[in-house]
């Protein structure tokens, strides 16, 4: 079979270059596959893969989930995808609204949101999601759906870690720590402790998303400094992206190669691009853990306001913001909404940028399950905690 | 993020088309593609993203199977 | 149990929070009596308990046990390719009480239906409720009916309770080491058929909803454990039966009970297969050497049925978070990993 064949290269190559490595994989249906697959369980050792912020319901910040929650219970009608409504903010999930009166629909699709909005007057769509994702919000806008957009453009996220990669190349965290204490005796007999020097928290090449790049293209890519493969679904895909890095880190290079081949194409999808572009512009925006990101975010052009949920219930909005009142230090982004996670010991952040692992953050597993999610990588089940919880 | 799925096109109209995965049919927008029938595209909640390459394509290849 | 808390749908979905609603009303009902197997699909009662000598007329007499189930039914869409809520209501009933190795000899129905609802649905429920009494001989005995002001529930909600009578009861914590896993076929056609009806996508796939007492009855005298993969799957049902046992499952991703169309749902959904529920299939595990018989006769009923996996020593793939048994799978990639008890309720995601 081709998989034990790919494997026994990666374990070759692992061998050759004989240091720790660590790959992150950007999109969570990645993460799904690598989880439903068992890849981890067979890799070599020094072969991590770390779960990146490619999973949308993650990275949407506490205050958009706070203001879509806000109005579905002052009575405005939300449609969401099933993804999203269980994420929670600090009025609850949108759930929880449900459980208390509020009208949430699940859909589906955007043409079952459209259909809805037939139905059910002042119906909002809340359209979470990065650009594969977004084209078809955007088909809705241009068909009269209303919409809420929490969407977000990959690339910028992408820069963002890769500034962080460079930057801090140790983030220790203690429970590692501990096993880089290199002991000596001194001559009298008494030992001493150095730390060695570590960089294993460095990310040594993106497993790039698969259906993101089929709309945006694999040119985009080409102007980060780190080896990347964009990646199909299957197990042998996954696979085979890994011995393409490695084969990049033996080699010194550090380009965008493509294994999805069958689908994403150089250039990506042209008339979907014009399309998210015709509806959307860019904005800055917030990740949950990434902090702003600067045009990393899109708005509903000014030609489609009546249409944009944003700019409709803007009083409404603006009433709920000041009832969710930011803590007094609280940093504010350029939109003017506090930055922190309003559940402080959550470390989401960190966990979505590779820093630490799920279960060195202090509410994993205790206070945090996927039953009773405190974070949003815990929500999802692309979050890297909800997958680590599950699989392990 | 983005779950997507191959499937056949076995009937256009217009901005619509059947598509077949594995057995099961649906009713999908193709206005982002240029497709014709018995093409394989990749299909995200609803819409058609992309025309797969029929050559060397283990995803179709499993999905024939 | 805490009155703030308001109770979630996830609650009633089978899941670990549908677990500890149950486990919280239960520890209100705590009454003890002579019933046995209160954890199982139905309640065991000694009938000989009522005797004081199995002793007639100089014969030892073998009194049966007697098995008791209820079940309460609301189905979205009520009507479905392969079968609608009447047939669900008397066929739950009647599994439940199969697969503890019974044989049903009665059944009580109770209608809740909502004022409005079609006469001729109403009729529809009853004659495919009729039919399967027929067709298994298993008589509705005693019922009851309601009809509430519109809006009060949603169109119609069916309760049966059963009771059968067994010689010999299976219990779903009975799997040995060494146990081979069987289905009766192929498992989530249900979930299909009701799946694709409401997200609107054709297929042939039919629910798979249908008594299972004959099925059961050839083979039960082989079965260690059984169970229907209802609500949840075979995620649920087998995690329950390996935890119950302190075994692991493992099963075998290449020999998985799936037709293609199910996977293709699945994935479309992003639901996981695992998670699908059947209404006509159960899964059992076997001793070994009677594996290759029993699939023989449970063939003749249904040719997909067969081995999917092995109960195991739970040490083998014993993790920290489950070290009292669980299921697992052993993937085509040579990889082995766990199968969750599902959560929630089956929510279609994009992501």
């Amino acid at each position: 079979m081709e998989y034990k064949k790919i494997l026994k290269n990666i374990q070759e190559k692992a061998e050759i270059i004989d240091r720790p490595i660590r790959f992150m994989e950007l999109c969570g249906t990645h993460s799904e596959s690598i989880a439903k697959h068992g890849i981890k369980n067979i890799l070599p050792e020094n072969i991590k893969l770390i779960t990146g912020p490619g999973c949308p319901v993650c990275v949407t910040d506490q205050s958009e989930i706070d203001i879509i929650t806000g109005l579905a219970l002052a009575g405005i009608p939300i449609a969401c995808y099933g993804d999203a409504v269980n994420i929670p903010g600090s009025l609850g999930s949108l759930e929880n609204a449900r459980q208390k009166g509020a009208q949430v629909f699940i859909v589906y699709d955007v043409a079952e949101a459209l259909e809805l909005s037939k139905k059910i007057s002042n119906l909002v769509f809340w359209g979470i999601g990065f650009e594969t994702t977004t084209v078809m919000t955007a088909w809705g806008i241009q068909n009269n759906l209303t919409v809420f957009s929490s969407h977000k453009l990959f690339p910028p996220a992408m820069e963002a870690l890769l500034k962080n990669n460079k930057k801090n190349p140790v983030i220790a965290s203690v429970a590692k720590q501990s096993r880089n204490f290199k002991y000596s005796l001194t001559k009298n007999g008494i030992a001493t402790v150095a730390m060695l020097p570590r960089n294993d928290n460095r990310i040594d090449g993106f497993i790039n998303p698969g259906h993101v790049s089929a709309i945006i293209g694999t040119e985009v890519y080409e102007k980060f400094q780190i080896p990347q493969v964009v990646a199909g679904f299957g197990a042998e895909d996954v696979l085979l992206a890994i011995e393409m890095l490695l084969n990049q880190i033996i080699s010194g290079e550090k380009k965008v190669e493509n294994e999805y081949v069958r689908l994403v194409k150089k250039e990506g999808n042209q008339k979907a691009q014009k399309i998210i572009y015709e509806v959307f512009e860019i904005r800055n925006a917030s990740w949950r853990g990434l902090g702003e990101i600067k045009n990393s975010g899109l708005k509903i052009r000014k030609k489609y306001q009546q249409l944009d949920a944003e700019y409709i219930h803007r009083d409404l909005i603006a009433k709920i913001k000041k009832e969710i009142k930011p803590k007094k230090n609280a940093r504010l982004d350029s939109r003017g909404r506090p930055l922190v996670d309003a559940r402080r010991a959550c470390r989401c952040g960190e966990v979505l940028q590779g820093l630490i692992e799920s279960r060195q953050c202090p509410l994993f597993g205790k206070s945090c399950t996927p039953d009773n999610p405190q974070g949003a990588c815990m929500v999802s089940r692309e979050g890297s905690c909800n997958i680590e919880y599950r699989f392990s | 993020m983005c779950l997507a799925i191959p499937a056949k096109i076995i009937k256009i109209n217009d901005q619509l088309a059947i598509v077949d995965f594995q057995g099961v049919q649906k009713e999908v927008n193709i206005s982002l593609v240029d497709v014709k029938i018995g093409d394989y595209v990749m299909v995200h909640a609803g819409f058609a993203i992309e025309k797969m390459e029929k050559d060397n394509v283990k995803e179709i290849k499993k999905y024939l199977k | 149990m805490n009155n703030k808390k308001v109770i979630e749908l996830e609650m009633g979905a089978g899941g670990q929070k549908s677990e500890e609603l149950i486990k919280n009303i239960r520890k209100v009902l705590n009454v003890k009596g002579k019933w046995k197997n209160t954890k199982d699909d139905g309640a065991v009662f000694e009938l000989k308990n009522l005797w004081t000598s199995n002793v007639h007329n100089g014969h030892l007499m073998s009194i049966p046990k007697l098995v008791f189930t209820t079940d309460a039914f609301i189905v979205d869409p009520l009507f479905f390719p392969g079968g609608d809520i009447g047939k669900i209501a008397i066929c739950g009933t009647l599994n439940d009480l199969a697969v503890m190795g019974a044989k049903p000899i009665g059944i009580s129905l109770s209608l809740v239906i909502e004022e409005g609802f079609s006469q001729s649905d109403l009729e529809k429920i009853i004659n495919s409720i009729q039919k399967i009494s027929k067709e298994t001989g298993v008589p509705i005995v005693t019922g009851d009916t309601k009809v509430t002001e519109k809006g009060k529930i949603d169109k119609i909600e069916i309760t049966t309770s059963g009771v059968g009578l067994a010689s010999k009861i299976i219990s779903n914590n009975g799997a040995k080491v060494g146990d081979d896993i069987i289905v009766s076929g192929y498992l989530g056609e249900h979930a299909v058929a009701l799946l694709a009806k409401r997200f609107n996508y054709q297929t042939k796939i039919k629910s798979d909803c249908q008594p299972l007492i004959s099925e059961i009855q050839s083979v039960s005298k082989y079965l260690t454990s059984c169970k229907d993969p209802t609500r949840g799957g075979m995620a649920a049902v087998l995690n329950e039966m390996a935890q119950k046992s302190k075994t692991n499952f493992v099963l075998e991703e290449k020999t998985l009970p799936f037709k293609k169309e199910t996977v293709a749902i699945s994935e479309l959904l992003g639901i996981d297969v695992f998670s699908f529920p059947s209404e006509g299939r159960f899964v059992a595990t076997v001793a070994k050497k009677d594996s290759k018989k029993v699939i023989q006769i449970l063939q003749k009923f249904n040719k997909t049925a067969k081995v999917i996996g092995w109960v195991e020593r739970p040490a083998r793939h014993a993790s920290r978070s489950d070290a009292g048994g669980g299921l697992w799978l052993k993937t085509s990639i040579g990889s082995v990993k766990k199968i969750e008890v599902p959560r929630g309720k089956l929510i279609p995601r994009i992501c």
